[in-house]
């Protein structure tokens, strides 16, 4: 069946993956190594054969309830038979029995299919080393979260974002004034001069991304831009061999909600910085029209880490391109307080002394 | 009436000291002269003898007359002109410039004014005297009139031993505040907590690294800004216009001391305000 793929070293018969360091395909079992365009071909051959079945693997066995199953699928491994259960957009994972990566082909085909991936350049032990740096440098960071912070989880993902094109198109009025001071022997003069300034014109935007994916928050995914579009390759699922993948869930519909509140305030701002040479600016009246382009369909890699402290969880989130980290850290209150009354007292102390031999003089 | 009468005996006196004690040598007829003239009757007897001496022992010792006065009324009279006229006629001054500051308030019209003459125009500059009343103002305005009269003469004091060590008080020289430890305390504690709130404001920020983009703009295509209108067009202006601070003064320059001539023709300093 063709619902989930492996890629199977053609040297030994061992499963395969992508690995980011060399940008290939690398089986580790004989380091044999394999050109992306090699497979692209394969992945081709690969589409053609999955026209006939549509369906997947449901093991709806008689002790699940009605509804229960509703958001899972189940597949089976090719390799040992293992039952794998994910969600329903789940893409790519890996057998929990023999470990073998697999592609779901379904959630990548027809319209599901992604234009383009941003391939993993950093791998997991950057993603862990990233994590360590993360935690440095930071004073009211609990020392116990420090040294006995295990890292639960490290998970490559490829997220789903939908990337749009627009051209604004802005007509902005603002009321600027210049002020210019002046004296002669008796009087010193202010001239305030009120302008109209009038500026109309149009920006274009390439690939403002925005999650598609209901899993992952959208503020992280936001603090981990920028993504690096120039670097992104045509969509091949041998990618995703050795990651995770999940489907969009999330419609370019709903999407370009957000995408369009960015574009905005880009444009007003840019549009803002072609108004100089005044003291004061204010907006009075404009309007800005967006004309959205292309929608494009496209995984971004993020390394995902999760701890667990104090019973809660605490997720960390990686740019697997550009080594990006990001995720909330707790605050130690005692340390806060130390830093608080010590600084405190501290700089308290040294203002009074200043004060004390400043009378002096 | 009795106001009247003080103005008679005063003018006399004035008089008496313009025949008899102009050919004399003036620093001998300062001495005799009480520098203080309580006919507000602001102070008790003690009080007043208290005072007496402090003036007398600060006049003696700087060779600067200290002086002064209380009146129920100036009947109309320019406070300025009035307290000139007294230091005059009175003969007050040490020296041939007649070294010496007068201090007069009148009750009914609630004015005090500070006359300043020969070296006390120099001691006494415009913002030194500014710092002085600021000084002595809140016991005026209390009615605690003893211990603003003790502030004035010891403040004086310190204002002409200043002068005397070549640098009186003025603009870029005013005198430092005595320390004050509980002030001092709540000053540092107040800037110790601020900046520490800050401080680990900042840290506690460097924790958080999760934030929403409100912005696309490392999404705009390079150069595709086109302005297809750009114009700035001109509405009104308005000008305004303040008087400038002019700068006069003795010293020349900011700062120094502002004089005029007084009634007798001669030069004093001073000045004056509402308590």
């Amino acid at each position: 069946m063709a619902a989930i793929q492996e890629y199977k070293c053609p040297c030994c018969g061992g499963a395969i993956a992508f690995d980011s360091t060399v940008q290939k395909m690398k089986c580790p079992y004989c380091e044999t190594e394999f050109e992306m365009e090699t497979l692209a071909d394969y992945d081709r051959e690969l589409k053609s054969g999955q026209i006939d079945d549509m369906s997947w693997e449901t093991s709806g066995g008689n002790e699940w309830r009605e509804g229960e199953t509703d958001g899972l699928r189940s597949y089976i491994c090719k390799s040992c038979g293992g039952e794998i259960v994910g969600d329903e957009s789940m893409s790519a994972t890996s057998c929990p029995y023999c470990g073998n990566h697999v592609v779901i082909m379904n959630q990548f085909s027809g319209a599901l299919k992604p234009d383009c991936v941003i391939p993993f350049k950093l791998d997991k032990n950057a993603a862990k080393l990233a994590l360590k740096n993360h935690y440095m440098g930071k004073r009211l960071l609990p020392k116990v979260f420090k040294d006995e912070n295990h890292i639960d989880e490290v998970k490559g993902v490829y997220v789903p974002f939908w990337l749009f094109d627009a051209e604004a198109d802005a007509d902005i009025r603002y009321r600027a004034s210049k002020v210019r001071t002046w004296s002669d022997s008796n009087y010193n003069y202010t001239e305030t001069s009120y302008y109209a300034v009038c500026r109309g014109g149009s920006i274009i935007f390439e690939n403002v991304p925005v999650d598609g994916s209901e899993k992952m928050p959208d503020e992280w995914m936001e603090s981990l831009e920028p993504f690096d579009f120039s670097k992104a390759v045509d969509f091949q699922t041998a990618y995703l061999a050795g990651y995770l993948a999940d489907k969009y869930d999330v419609d370019a519909d709903q999407s370009v909600m957000r995408a369009n509140e960015r574009i905005r305030k880009s444009t007003e701002d840019t549009i803002a910085e072609t108004v100089r040479g005044y003291t004061t600016v204010t907006r009075e009246t404009g309007s800005i029209r967006l004309h959205n382009g292309k929608v494009k369909y496209a995984l971004f890699p993020v390394w995902l880490l999760s701890t667990t402290w104090k019973g809660e969880k605490y997720l960390f989130a990686m740019n697997g391109q550009s080594g990006k980290m990001v995720g909330d850290l707790p605050v130690d209150k005692g340390a806060y307080r130390k830093w608080l009354f010590g600084l405190a007292g501290a700089v308290g102390a040294a203002v009074y002394v200043i004060l004390f031999l400043a009378s002096l003089l | 009436m009795k106001n009247m009468n003080r103005i008679a005996a005063a003018i006399l006196t004035a008089l008496l000291g313009i025949v008899f004690a102009m050919p004399a040598v003036t620093a001998e007829a300062a001495e005799d002269m009480m520098r203080i003239s309580d006919w507000a009757e602001l102070l008790s007897d003690d009080e007043e003898a208290e005072l007496s001496d402090q003036l007398d022992e600060i006049s003696e010792r700087q060779q600067f007359d200290i002086v002064i006065v209380t009146l129920d009324s100036l009947e109309g009279a320019d406070v300025t002109a009035y307290a000139d006229d007294f230091y005059d006629y009175n003969g007050y001054g040490f020296g041939e410039e007649k070294d010496g500051i007068l201090f007069l308030i009148s009750m009914e019209e609630r004015d005090w004014c500070i006359s300043t003459s020969g070296y006390g125009i120099t001691a006494f500059t415009d913002v030194g005297q500014e710092y002085l009343s600021e000084k002595f103002l809140p016991y005026l305005s209390d009615g605690d009139y003893g211990e603003a009269f003790r502030i004035f003469a010891s403040q004086c004091d310190d204002y002409i031993t200043q002068a005397r060590a070549g640098t009186p008080y003025d603009v870029d020289n005013m005198p430092t505040e005595p320390f004050s430890p509980f002030g001092a305390l709540i000053i540092a504690a107040g800037t110790g907590f601020i900046a520490a709130f800050i401080a680990t404001g900042i840290m506690k920020l460097g924790l958080r690294s999760v934030f929403s983009e409100p912005k696309a703009e490392s999404y705009i295509k390079k150069d595709s800004l086109n302005l297809t209108k750009n114009y700035d067009l001109f509405l009104y202006r308005n000008v305004t216009r303040t008087e400038r601070q002019k700068e006069t003064g003795s010293s020349g320059g900011s700062g120094g001391s502002t004089t005029h001539t007084s009634s007798s023709g001669n030069t004093h300093g001073g000045s004056r305000g509402k308590f």
